[in-house]
Formats: structure tokens, sequence, C-alpha cells
């Protein structure tokens, strides 16, 4: 009986010490990675509407770029980044998150569109657990540059915003190159880009556009 | 009590005569998962490196007073803890490795290399042995994971520590980045390894 007491109080006490060391190394160090997402996510944002920001930027400076030339507002439960020109007086997008499955988990993008929603200014995916080398490159500067300057149109029937398709020449220009040896993941991008914008031009557009 | 091991016998061990993924086959599941980039391959040493010489050296010191019984799961807490550490600080000062590894650093955990040194070694030596033994242990883990790497980046993606090594024409060999590649790799090497530098009678008879 002494010995069962012994163990469970060893136990406890073991547990009660190391459960608060790792305690406090996460209270620590919980504000500076709080401003690590924070600034990730802002440098995505900026990288969508055409801000420039240098690649060796400080934290600080990619935080103050943010705070000069976007402006972040909810319309209808969807958060939308309002892009602004140097000077502030005219907008030059909006920038607004674009997600779901891929191939192997959970994707997180961001898409922007130009002041009259009629074409894509850029588009960035930070967050996903794609394979390196294969879906993972769905980050790589040759696949999101083919987003820019897509057509927009509210999807009618079957038709989509853009398609997938094999590398190769394209018949229209909502054709884009589908990564080789990542069907799975450019099947998954094609599916919500394509339902995210649409549901953007339905419900959030109109209700922008109206002020 | 067997008879103590000196510190470089200790290091002759874990490096080579006892090599945790070489001699072992242990760990194998990071192995094949983090190889395909040299960068992620040092940082993932280091996570292991630290957590393996960190609970050798706590589970010896705490070897007396815990009971026979629960020791596992003392172990366990005490491993969890030190992995946990590292996940955060990785997370708080190099955010974009952090992402690249995923869940490889949690997965730490469960990386047979830890608990096995503390069962098999720390939970019957005093801490210093323990200690160096985790450090042994888990060099001869990153010396294999390293040489798997330097294979892997140059085929996989033509780079090494991101700087193009292979000439502009090279087409990278999508294999080597996805796990079958390293089970190739990380088969081939052992088995040349073994077969040069046989240790039992049955290895010895084989030959390369």
């Amino acid at each position: 009986m002494k010995k069962r007491l012994y163990s469970i109080v060893f136990m406890f006490v073991l547990t009660f010490c190391f459960a608060a060391v790792v305690s406090a190394v996460k209270v620590y160090n919980e504000e500076r990675m709080e401003t690590n997402r924070q600034v990730k996510l802002q440098k995505i944002i900026l990288q969508v509407l055409s801000v420039p920001v240098g690649d060796k930027a400080t934290n600080r400076e990619v935080l103050q770029t943010f705070e000069r030339r976007v402006k972040t507002i909810e319309v209808k439960k969807q958060t939308l980044h309002v892009g602004y020109s140097e000077d502030g007086r005219s907008i030059t997008g909006y920038a607004f998150p674009v997600g779901g499955a891929g191939f192997w988990g959970p994707v997180y993008g961001m898409l922007s569109v130009d002041p009259e929603a009629s074409k894509i200014v850029g588009i960035a995916f930070y967050r996903h657990s794609e394979t390196p080398g294969l879906g993972a490159r769905i980050t790589e500067p040759w696949f999101t540059k083919q987003f820019k300057g897509l057509p927009l149109f509210p999807m009618e029937g079957d038709k989509k915003i853009f398609y997938l398709k094999p590398a190769g020449p394209g018949k229209g220009p909502n054709e884009l190159d589908a990564i080789t040896g990542a069907t799975g993941t450019s099947r998954a991008v094609e599916a919500f880009v394509n339902r995210d914008l649409d549901r953007f031009l339905r419900e959030t557009w109109k209700l922008v556009k109206k002020g | 009590m067997p008879k103590p091991l000196s510190s470089s016998q200790i290091f002759l061990q874990g490096l080579w005569n006892d090599n945790p993924v070489l001699r072992q086959i242990l760990g194998i599941c990071s192995t094949l998962a983090v190889t395909n980039l040299l960068v992620n391959t040092l940082v993932m040493n280091a996570g292991l490196i630290f957590t393996v010489c960190m609970s050798s050296l706590t589970v010896s010191i705490l070897r007396n007073f815990t009971p026979m019984r629960i020791r596992m799961m003392a172990q366990t807490i005490i491993i969890a803890s030190y992995v946990i550490i590292v996940d955060i600080a990785i997370g708080a000062y190099l955010p974009d490795i952090s992402e690249a590894l995923g869940p490889y650093v949690g997965l730490i955990i469960t990386n047979c290399i830890v608990m096995g040194r503390c069962e098999a070694f720390a939970r019957n030596h005093r801490p210093w042995p323990s200690f160096v033994d985790g450090l042994a242990m888990s060099l001869g883990y990153s010396a294999v994971l390293l040489i798997i790497a330097v294979i892997r980046e140059p085929l996989g993606f033509g780079t090494l520590f991101g700087y193009r090594i292979m000439p502009e024409g090279f087409t990278p060999w999508t294999i080597m980045i996805m796990a079958p590649g390293a089970f190739f790799t990380l088969g081939l090497f052992v088995w040349f390894l073994r077969a040069k530098f046989p240790q039992t009678a049955e290895e010895k008879k084989q030959g390369l």
C-alpha cells in the first residue's frame, strides 16, 4: 500500500515539475511566436496585394508597412484586407483568405483581386502539408504567377473560373499549368480556389460594392 | 553492476559498434521523413541530440527514486517535456524551419532511440556516463541522417544546403524527395556498411 502511494506521489510531483517548466518556456516565448505568426500572415497579405516588402525586412518594417497600406475589415464574417496606394487615397485591391482540403492536409492561402473585382492580382499559399518538391510547389512563384490577371466572373453551371491542366499551351486565359506529379494537390487547389472566389463574387463583393 | 565504461568506449559504441540506425535499425521513421533537405536534417538532429542527452541525464538522476513499475510512464513525461520545449524553441526562433518540419519535431517523442537509451542505459548508470551515452547515440544517429541527406538533396532537388550544385540540365529524381527514395538510400547504405565492416558471424560469412 505504501509503495503504491509512493508511486502516485512520485508521478504527481514529477508531472507537476515538468509541466511547470514547459508552461514557463511556453509563456516566455508566447509573444515572440504570436509576432512570428502575425508577421508571416501580414507578409503574405502584402505580397498578394503587390506591395513590395524585402525578403530581409525585419518584423518591425513589415508591421509598419502593413499598418500604412492595409486596412482589415469584416464583411459578413468574411475577413477582407483592403490594400491602399502609397499616398493612402485610392484602393489598390482586396485580399481575402482562401483554403480547403489539400492532398495531405488543409491548405491555407491568400488571394487578392483588383478594385473592380474583375481580375486576380495575386495569390499565395502559406500553410500546407503537401509533399516537398511536388504538391508543396504551390508556393513557388512560377505556379502562383500564373494566376495574375486572371479574369473573374461568377460561375455558371459547370463552368469554372479557371482550370489547372497538364503543363502545355492552354486553350484560353483560364487554363493554367497544374503541377506534374501532384495531381491530387492540383485538383484540390482548383476546387477550393474556384469555390472561394465564387463565394466572394456572389456574396461579399456585392456588399462591398454597396459600401 | 556492469563494469563502468569509459567515455571514449561509450562514444565508439554510439557512433559505430552500436550505431542506432546502422546496427540497431532504430529511429527509421524520422530518417525517412526529414532527410530530403539538409537544413531540416540539421535542425532535427539538434533537437534529437538535446532530447536524448537531457532525458538520459534526467532519468539517470532520478533512477534511484523512480519506482520500477511506473518507470516507463516517468520516462515518457520526461521525454515529452523536453520535446515540447524543443518544439516551442524552434517555433519561436526558426519559424520557417518549424513550418517545414511540421509534425516531425513533436514525433521525436516516439523516436525509439530516446526511450531506448533511457531504458537500456540511463536507468542503471550514473548521470555523467548516461549523458555521454545519449550524446554518442544521438551523434551516431545524426551522422547517418546527414549522409543520407547529402545523397538525397542533390539528387532530389539538385541543391546542397539550398545552393544549386547540379548542372543546369539535370532532371531531379522525384523519388528521392519522397519516402521511398530514403528507403532505397538507407537500405543500400546499411547493406554496404554491414557488408564492408561485418560484426556478426553471419555478416562475415555473406560478405559484399
